[in-house]
């Protein structure tokens, strides 16, 4: 390697001590890498990922949302104006007649057709109405304390504006969907989170005790596999007792949900503790007198918790799809409260499809969401693997 | 090899009776029975019930018995066949369920065909154009159909299909050749309302299944020999599928434990929108009108099936792969 | 007494005459459908297969025309046992209800009753099973000495309606064509109860159930039968062949119009004409006209969309009002017509305030007629018809509908009027008077009055009239919220007393006439939702539940008891008016619209259906007296 070593009989060793940077140099950049924390790398890996970075920057922003949603949605929950039942989107125009004047709408005409046994909406050219910001609207208590009735675009349900529409009872259908998202979005939160819970736990025992508690966790997980899941959701949802208020249910429902999820986690959980506990530095710690909880959760579990993560933000959209699906059997929750799943659960007709499309929308945010959890995941999940 | 065979069926044994406890148990568990609900469907349709009746009926079916009496009962008939009695049905659940599988099997194996013949193309391209614009849209694409509810998407292809093509709304035959022998209209006509379940079904898969063939296969790519390979000139397709495409197959081996049970559970919210001949609705109805041993009865089917299919799976995967025969076993 | 002879015999020439001009008529329009095994030798021609004396259709009365034969009626059902729909249809009864609502004998040729307790029936010589055989009094018999009376198939007991304060009848077998049954007391449940939608059948095919029945059954044979049928025993056997309402059997003879010769499970029931069925038309054809009833099990979810490309003939069953605008799109396409009939409930949406809840609070004030009345005033109805029904159904309370001979205008409108002063002032006098500050009235302990509404979910219109409810009411102080949970979780919280209120449809029967049972507006059944345990105490003979400790409510069984005892039409008249009265000023249930539209979707082709009709379980028994026997293909 050096220039500097001679041959065996006439040793000369340099007394200098040995700089490796010397030999090799790294450039800045390499020094970059090289000095990076786990997290650095991973962050560098997940931005090259444009798709997974986009799709987390859109969840964040839905998140926030759902903080703010009295504010961005037009109208409150319940607000409806019986005059304006199954109105169509209204489309924003900046012009009339040719003089610019702003964001606005067009009024509808509404006609009774007793032949076809619809209301039938036509926009009437001469009644504008403007779009207005930051004003006056619907009252409501913001986080439920503070009274306040300011909205990001605010509407008089006596003269609605229905940028997607309304339903049948005349209620703002983007209002809805605003609100449904608190539900829809955080459903997956806690879901996951108690899935995690459980599935590092038991994982971690089987995982590290091996023997007799990996049998009965082996046992537990593939009783529970086993079983297919919708009609265990099914099952469970109908355990819950009917005098719970929507707020239990809906914690009810994320716990089910939660349930069935976590035997993968615990499976992965396990697979990685079998080969990492014979590790040297495992062995070491055991030497040291390290009890196993502190070994699994202080040298194991951060081995592979970025990986968890990854897969966990994978399983997230199975929940929120959860979700839609038990409201479509009618268990879980149901109007009036409000999700996107009773959302959808609600245009779930032919009548819907063929004469007020607009009511599906809701399944916009749906898709969007999920496919977001998907790549922000995926993304995650490579990054997870730093060195890869 | 025998000695792991036997310690893997040994071992099916308590699974099982631990399924079929946990099974009745929650079946058991919502509070009311069949009769109950039966009488409140009576009184939503405007009936008058006599209360007596009811109590006849309960005792009639052994309801007054303890719970676990009819446990043993109802697990005792099980390995005999003997699946119990369909309150709904008036019939003995294994005809109710027999008479619905054959189209069931039908619908999953198309959809699996389907699933497959979508999913390894775009799962290859994905993994040997990692990054690209291609792999973001494909993975989109497959996504798509993973991130669409089901039963919108179902309806929606079924109201098109029908204001389009005039596919007869609903089921999987026109329903002139219900109980018509096997003839080639009827063939068609299967044909012809097959593709919307098949693509429904099947698109909700395909996400999962381009995701793991995309990384099973980059795994494999980044192995040396790979590389070795490609330093030596061999030609790009033949430098993969060679060996990394085969040896990312592994997972299918794996895989036949949770096809197994698809076959017959059926995808269930689709059948129940689309108004299919098949198992799954079955087992949704029976759940939600407490028809017990119906749906137990099924459900235990399907945990056996799951059962057999893993230890299937592991044996294959034991013969192929001779570390996990001392280790114990991987499943799935 | 000459001139009586004279009568006699100008009447007997003159039925000789109309009788051979039938049978020549009948003889020239031999049903296409069964020729050919009638020129098999299989079957007798119609003259031999009718009975001696049908039963004739008043083409003329009903406004129907006559038909001609042939052709499938296909409908859609949503569930395996819906098959039992048939019988409800086709409603072949002993006695059944004419379209003005009397009682008249179908399958009887004849009834007789005697001091409202002794009831003879007449059969019609020569009316014959769908197998050919002849019905007679031993078919009576069998049911009543063979079965209920049976040590071991008996353990089911004595049908309710044949009790009388626990009291079975006497039965009697006059001839081979006459029965008679006497109870001790009036029994004036029983004709009704044989006119039923699922009826009361007190008659069995005793030559074909006999194979089935220890007694008379070859030992080792029915023990074939037993493992055949997967029974436990014979008694399991015999219930199994013989179901009626639900006729899964193809080989159990029916005196239906049409008879099931699909054998379950399968998904669809071809149901094929009974050649020996004892109604006819205007000119003496035998009835039914169309061959084949067809109905094909789907999901009851895509019964809409299937209805509405026309691949139903006759459909109501599954379809709602909302679905309604799809329908009529698809008319043209589908080649069918949507009629909209009248919803046959008392109230399309009505709040039964539970009397017997378990929160003494809100007892006492659910118990208070003037917050009963307050709640009523409360409601818009004005805004529910327009909003939900496309303002076609009528504003009323819970109570029967104008096309009941019992009807009077003020039971509809008695505290139905949107009046929130007076809904106010009624509840300041109670003593409601302090207000929370976002207006809600206060009990004077100072606990909100909020009532969670308890719904059994059955649809989405339920929540939709309740949203609008909720803001009604918060017009006057009173704040409600909806708790949806599944149906039979619903029941059991209103059956225990943990419901305030609860919501559900109105009266089942609102076309009633005096001789129908006013039951529903009584404390008599634990289902009644406003009196859930006042019903049980009575249905349980005091064994279970609370007697009635409201005087107003008792007031209603001693008049329903009253009904019970009285035997002439108008004295049950004068009841049943005291009855809905006082129901209606006692507002026990809080009625919102009625006569709301039930969409009924008609194949173009198919003729006889009336346009306008009552759409309802109890006393028409769906389609039933609007007889599709006499339905036709126009093709």
């Amino acid at each position: 390697m050096s220039a500097k070593t001679k041959l065996p009989e006439n040793h000369y060793v340099n007394t200098e001590p040995f700089d490796a940077r010397s030999i090799e140099v790294m450039t800045p950049e390499q020094e970059k890498v090289f000095l990076a924390s786990q997290m650095k790398l991973m962050w560098w890996k997940f931005k090259r990922h444009k798709l997974a970075v986009a799709s987390g920057l859109f969840l964040l922003l839905l998140y926030t949302m759902t903080v703010f949603a009295e504010f961005l949605a037009p109208f409150s929950l319940d607000s409806r104006n019986s005059k304006y039942i199954y109105a169509p989107p209204h489309s924003i125009h900046l012009y009339h007649e040719g003089e610019f004047i702003g964001p606005f709408v067009y009024d509808y005409d509404r006609e009774l057709n007793l032949e076809k046994m619809q209301r039938i909406y036509t926009p009437n050219k001469d009644r504008i109405i403007k779009l207005e910001f930051f004003c006056s609207g619907d009252e409501y208590y913001f986080w439920s304390i503070i009274p306040a009735d300011n909205h990001l675009l605010c509407a008089d349900i006596e003269k609605p504006v229905y940028l997607l529409g309304s339903d049948r009872l005349g209620r703002d259908l983007l209002s809805r969907i605003i609100y449904g998202a608190r539900i829809s979005l955080t459903i997956g939160l806690v879901g996951i989170a108690i899935s995690f819970t459980l599935g590092i736990i038991l994982g971690g025992l089987a995982g590290y005790y091996g023997g007799w508690v990996d049998l009965v966790v082996q046992r537990l997980i593939e009783v529970v596999q086993s079983l297919p899941t919708l009609p265990l959701w099914l099952v469970l949802a109908a355990i819950m007792p009917a005098s719970w208020s929507p707020i239990l249910i809906y914690f009810g429902i994320t716990v089910i949900l939660g349930l069935i999820d976590w035997t993968g986690l615990a499976r992965a959980v396990r697979s990685k503790l079998l080969s990492l506990r014979e590790e040297d530095y495992v062995l070491a710690a055991r030497l040291m007198g390290a009890s196993p909880s502190r070994i699994i959760g202080l040298h194991l579990v951060p081995g592979f918790m970025s990986h968890l993560i990854a897969s966990a933000t994978i399983t997230i959209p199975t929940m929120i799809l959860g979700e839609t699906a038990l409201s479509f059997l009618g268990l879980g929750l149901r109007s009036p409260t409000v999700s996107w799943g009773v959302l959808l659960n609600e245009a779930q007709n032919i009548d819907v499809v063929a004469l007020t499309p607009w009511l599906i929308l809701p399944v916009v945010p749906v898709i969007l969401v999920i496919l977001a959890f998907n790549f922000f995941g995926d993304g995650l999940r490579d990054a997870a693997d730093p060195y890869g | 090899m025998l000695l792991y065979i036997c310690k893997r069926v040994l071992y099916m044994i308590p699974t099982l009776v631990l399924i079929s406890m946990l099974v009745f148990f929650l079946i058991e568990l919502p509070p009311g029975d069949f009769f109950e609900s039966y009488v409140n469907e009576l009184l939503a349709a405007g009936e008058t019930v006599d209360p007596k009746h009811i109590e006849f009926l309960r005792e009639e079916y052994g309801f007054d018995r303890p719970l676990w009496e009819r446990y043993i009962k109802w697990v005792s008939g099980l390995p005999f066949g003997d699946f119990g009695w369909s309150f709904e049905y008036e019939l003995p659940v294994r005809e109710v369920i027999g008479d619905r599988l054959f189209f069931t099997i039908m619908v999953t194996f198309f959809t699996i065909i389907f699933t497959w013949l979508v999913a390894f193309p775009i799962g290859i391209y994905s993994a040997t154009h990692q990054y690209s614009w291609g792999d973001y849209g494909l993975t989109f694409l497959g996504l798509l159909g993973l991130a669409t509810p089901n039963f919108l998407l179902a309806l929606i292809m079924m109201y098109l299909a029908n204001q389009w093509f005039g596919t007869a709304i609903g089921g999987l035959v026109d329903p002139e050749y219900i109980d018509q022998p096997l003839s080639w209209a009827k063939v068609l006509s299967v044909l012809e309302h097959l593709w919307i379940p098949v693509i429904v079904i099947g698109t909700s898969g395909t996400a999962a299944m381009i995701r793991r063939v995309r990384a099973n296969l980059l795994d494999e790519l980044r192995k040396p020999y790979v590389t070795t390979a490609r330093a030596k000139g061999v030609p790009e397709t033949k430098a993969l599928m060679k060996y990394p495409f085969r040896m990312s197959l592994n997972f299918f081996i794996a895989d036949i434990g949770s096809i197994l049970p698809q076959v017959i559970s059926g995808a269930e919210v689709v059948a129940i929108v689309l108004s299919l001949e098949t198992t799954g609705p079955l087992l949704i109805q029976a759940l939600q009108s407490q028809d017990m041993y119906l749906a137990g009865s099924f459900l235990m089917l399907l945990g056996f099936l799951t059962v057999i299919g893993v230890l299937i799976s592991d044996i294959a995967l034991a013969f192929l792969d001779p570390r996990i025969r001392l280790q114990g076993g991987v499943s799935r | 007494m000459i001139g009586l002879g004279w009568k006699y015999l100008i009447r007997a020439v003159c039925s000789g005459l109309l009788f051979v001009v039938i049978a020549i008529s009948a003889q020239a329009a031999e049903i296409p459908f069964f020729q050919e095994k009638i020129d098999a030798g299989k079957l007798p021609p119609m003259a031999e297969r009718l009975p001696d004396d049908p039963l004739f259709i008043d083409f003329e009365a009903e406004k129907k025309i006559e038909g001609k034969y042939g052709g499938d009626l296909k409908l859609l059902m949503g569930k395996a046992k819906d098959i039992g729909q048939i019988t409800v249809y086709t409603y072949a009864r002993l006695v059944g209800y004419a379209t003005d609502y009397s009682l008249k004998p179908d399958i009887l040729k004849s009834f007789d009753v005697k001091e409202g307790r002794q009831f003879t029936f007449r059969l019609r010589p020569g009316h014959r099973w769908s197998d050919g055989h002849l019905l007679t009094a031993e078919d009576f018999r069998y049911f009543w000495e063979d079965m209920v009376k049976h040590p071991k198939l008996g353990r089911k007991g004595v049908p309710a309606e044949m009790l009388v304060e626990g009291k079975e009848p006497t039965f009697e077998v006059i001839d081979h064509l006459t029965v008679r049954y006497t109870w001790e007391k009036p029994n004036p449940a029983f004709l009704p109860a044989l006119a039923k939608p699922s009826p009361l059948y007190i008659y069995r095919p005793a030559h074909y159930m006999r194979q089935f029945h220890e007694d008379y059954a070859d030992a080792t044979d029915l023990l074939a039968w037993v493992a055949y049928a997967k029974t436990r025993d014979w008694t399991g056997l015999h219930t199994r062949m013989q179901r009626q309402r639900r006729p899964e059997n193809p080989d159990l003879p029916t005196l239906q119009a049409w008879q099931n010769t699909t054998r379950p499970p399968s998904t669809r029931f071809v149901f094929e004409r009974n050649p020996f069925y004892h109604r006819v038309d205007s000119a003496g054809k035998q009835l039914p006209y169309i061959d084949r009833v067809i109905m094909t099990i789907v999901s009851k979810d895509v019964i809409p969309a299937k209805t509405g490309t026309g691949e139903s003939d006759l459909q109501a069953r599954y379809l709602r009002f909302d679905n309604v605008p799809f329908l009529k799109q698809g008319e043209e396409k589908g080649k069918y017509k949507t009629h909209l009939w009248a919803l046959g409930k008392g109230s399309q949406i009505a709040l039964f305030p539970n009397l017997n809840t378990n929160k003494p609070q809100w007892r006492k004030l659910v118990r208070d007629v003037r917050f009963r009345r307050a709640l009523s005033l409360g409601i818009n109805r004005e805004e529910i018809n327009e909003a939900i029904y496309f303002g076609l159904a009528n504003p009323s309370a819970n109570t029967v509908m104008p096309q009941s001979r019992l009807y009077r205008a003020e039971y509809a409108s008695m505290w139905t009027d949107y009046d929130r002063e007076r809904a106010n002032s009624l509840l300041d006098e109670i003593g409601l008077t302090e207000r929370a500050g976002d207006g809600t009235r206060l009990f004077p302990n100072g606990d909100r009055v909020e009532i969670t509404i308890q719904s059994s979910g059955e649809s989405t219109e339920e929540t939709d009239v309740l949203e609008l409810i909720a803001d009604h009411y918060r017009e006057i102080g009173i704040k409600i919220f909806v708790r949806a949970s599944q149906r039979d979780i619903f029941r059991r919280r209103a059956y225990s007393g943990d419901t305030v209120i609860s919501v559900f449809n109105g009266l089942d029967n609102a076309i009633p006439s005096a001789q129908m049972s006013p039951k529903e507006l009584a404390p008599t059944a634990q289902p009644q939702l406003q009196w859930p345990k006042w019903g049980q105490y009575l249905e349980t003979n005091s064994k279970a539940g609370e007697p009635i400790d409201l005087d107003e409510a008792d007031e209603q069984l001693g008049l329903y008891h009253k009904w019970m005892s009285v035997t002439s039409y108008n004295s049950k008249e004068e009841v049943w008016h005291k009855m809905l009265k006082n129901y209606a000023d006692q507002v026990f249930s809080i009625g919102t619209v009625n006569n709301s539209r039930q969409p009924v979707v008609v194949s173009k082709d198919l003729r006889n259906v009336p346009e306008k009709g009552i759409y309802a379980w109890d006393p028409t028994s769906y389609f039933g007296i609007y007889k599709p026997d006499t339905f036709w293909f126009d093709r």
